[in-house]
């Protein structure tokens, strides 16, 4: 049984996790996904389909925490337009 | 005492950056000219090709590659480092391994556009297949079908292979498309005689984005009972494609256009009822003999997951998509007047948006722009000079074919990045439009195509 805790704490690991793609369109795509991720399955009320989101949740955590190692071992050499104006 | 040491150490800071720029005519010739100036805070400047710019532009041209999805990159590292194995060695473990990922991959191509597994035939690119398909069909069939109808806006590649064929001695029907960039279904059945062996129509054009009304050209060849192939590369993964919706015998898909791995695309070939294809790459009889050769395993793996998250995130990221391109058309349009929208703006795939700009030069307006990634007519055309084939079917002008920008918004692209782009095109155009006497023309009321110019 999948409670509202942990739910939350999936929702915050995929989010600190998402944050450190080096590459600004990843970055911000990961943070959308995630929030609209789980706002679409708020209502779920039926067990078994939380237990499904969640265990779906946990696997996208492991893909992301492996490719994000990937990514930061070949950082960048050019920093996106879009991450220059924001400073 | 101590202030003396205060000032010497204050004296020696101070100097220390002349001493920084002595030390670089230390320099050898070769490095000296391809050092650059150090601009104050300019550091990460890019010079490529004679072009400063600031930063990685934002990357706008969806419809000529797209970036790889993580996910997608994830299962290909997996699959490079364990499945090296032959898929078509049937007599260790590596070859088994391999073939089940193969498999795995034809399964979830398969869902997407709702076909058998049996019907996929992995290969290198749309490209490929659409060659394989044009002159494949026609080859078997040489003896009672002599004819081929196509469009005038497809892609290069079925346009060359056609023309590869008219020189062998068949007849090929090039279908005028109307204003809005639709197939004009009537003259689809006037054109079709009972020596056409194939229909080639693409579903979703890649410079315009406008797309064909494939149900009603499934049907119509139905009833005249002859073979339809579709580019569906633009299409599969962004509108729904059902093979047995749209009646069609043929499909060309393409990976890096869904966020998968360049080098692969797969073709669909259905079996029943029957259509057969004469293969173009003979060898071993893989891929059930329509194209021998060993298989990049990793590739086919990449695209399978490709295809299997374009499934699932079409409808989220249709909504996104949908609502960036309202976001940029109205920007534009609130700021900027003479803008004109290629092809329908009903029947489109809304991440794909060309615009032409009225009294711009379109060269300059690309040089312009060099900090947004855009693309003016498609990648296969922009390196010669004339202007777009498919613009020039479409009936626009010259002058406004020359100046037509095609935007392309995909699944990464983000709000802040719209709105950027929006501010750019919109600085550069009013720029050019200021010095523009043609411009200035048109606002006091001439009507430039009622001017008589003087010979000089």
């Amino acid at each position: 049984m999948v409670d509202k805790g942990q739910v939350i704490s999936l929702c915050r690991s995929l989010l600190w996790a998402g944050r450190q793609y080096p590459d600004y369109n990843i970055r911000e795509y990961a943070k959308r996904r995630t929030l609209d991720g789980f706002l679409m399955n708020k209502n779920l009320t039926d067990h078994s389909k939380v237990e499904d989101a969640y265990a779906e949740g946990k696997k996208q955590l492991e893909v992301v925490e492996r490719v994000v190692k990937v990514y930061l071992a070949y950082p960048p050499k050019t920093k996106n337009i879009m991450e220059l104006k924001l400073q | 005492m101590a202030s003396k040491a205060i000032f010497s150490t204050l004296r020696r800071s101070l100097t220390k950056p002349n001493r920084a720029v002595s030390r670089r005519h230390h320099l050898s010739t070769s490095s000296a000219a391809t050092a650059s100036e150090p601009y104050a805070g300019d550091e990460h400047a890019i010079v490529m090709k004679g072009v400063r710019i600031s930063g990685r532009p934002l990357y706008l041209d969806m419809q000529s590659t797209t970036p790889l999805d993580p996910r997608v990159f994830d299962a290909m590292n997996a699959s490079s480092i364990y499945d090296y194995g032959n898929p078509h060695s049937r007599t260790h473990l590596y070859g088994w391994e391999a073939e089940n990922a193969v498999e795995v991959a034809r399964i979830q191509v398969a869902k997407l556009i709702g076909a058998s597994p049996k019907e996929i035939v992995f290969l290198s690119g749309a490209t490929e297949a659409n060659n394989t398909v044009v002159k494949g069909v026609m080859h078997f069939y040489k003896d009672k079908k002599r004819h081929v109808i196509t469009t005038q806006t497809e892609h290069k590649c079925v346009l060359d292979s056609c023309r590869h064929l008219q020189q062998e001695g068949f007849e090929v029907t090039y279908l005028p498309v109307r204003t809005d960039g639709l197939v004009d279904l009537e003259m689809l059945r006037e054109a079709i005689r009972p020596d056409t062996g194939l229909v080639s129509v693409m579903a979703v054009n890649n410079e315009i984005g406008v797309v064909q009304p494939m149900e009603e050209i499934g049907r119509i060849c139905k009833e005249h009972k002859v073979p339809f192939h579709t580019d569906a590369a633009q299409a599969i993964g962004k509108i729904p494609v059902d093979v047995e919706k749209w009646n069609v015998s043929f499909m060309s898909m393409s990976g890096h256009k869904i966020y998968g791995p360049k080098g692969i695309g797969a073709m669909y070939v259905r079996r029943r009822p029957r259509v057969r294809l004469e293969p173009l790459m003979n060898g071993g009889g893989q891929e059930r003999g329509l194209r021998s050769g060993t298989l990049a395993t990793q590739q086919v793996v990449g695209f399978g997951v490709a295809c299997e998250l374009a499934m699932k995130e079409m409808e989220y990221d249709e909504k996104w998509i949908k609502r960036l391109q309202e976001r940029l058309l109205n920007g534009v349009r609130e700021k900027l007047d003479g803008v004109v929208v290629n092809g329908s703006l009903e029947s489109r795939y809304a991440g794909n948006l060309n615009l032409s700009f009225a009294y711009v030069e379109g060269e300059s307006l690309l040089m312009g722009l060099k900090e947004v990634a855009v693309s003016s007519g498609s990648a296969c055309t922009s390196a010669s000079l004339e202007p777009s084939y498919v613009l020039r079917a479409l009936g626009v002008d010259e002058d406004m074919a020359h100046t037509s920008i095609r935007f392309g918004i995909g699944r990464f692209t983000t709000e802040e990045e719209i709105d950027k782009a929006v501010e750019l095109t919109v600085k550069q155009v009013e720029k050019l439009r200021e010095m523009s006497p043609l411009y200035e023309m048109v606002k006091e009321g001439i009507d430039i195509k009622n001017i008589q110019w003087s010979q000089h």
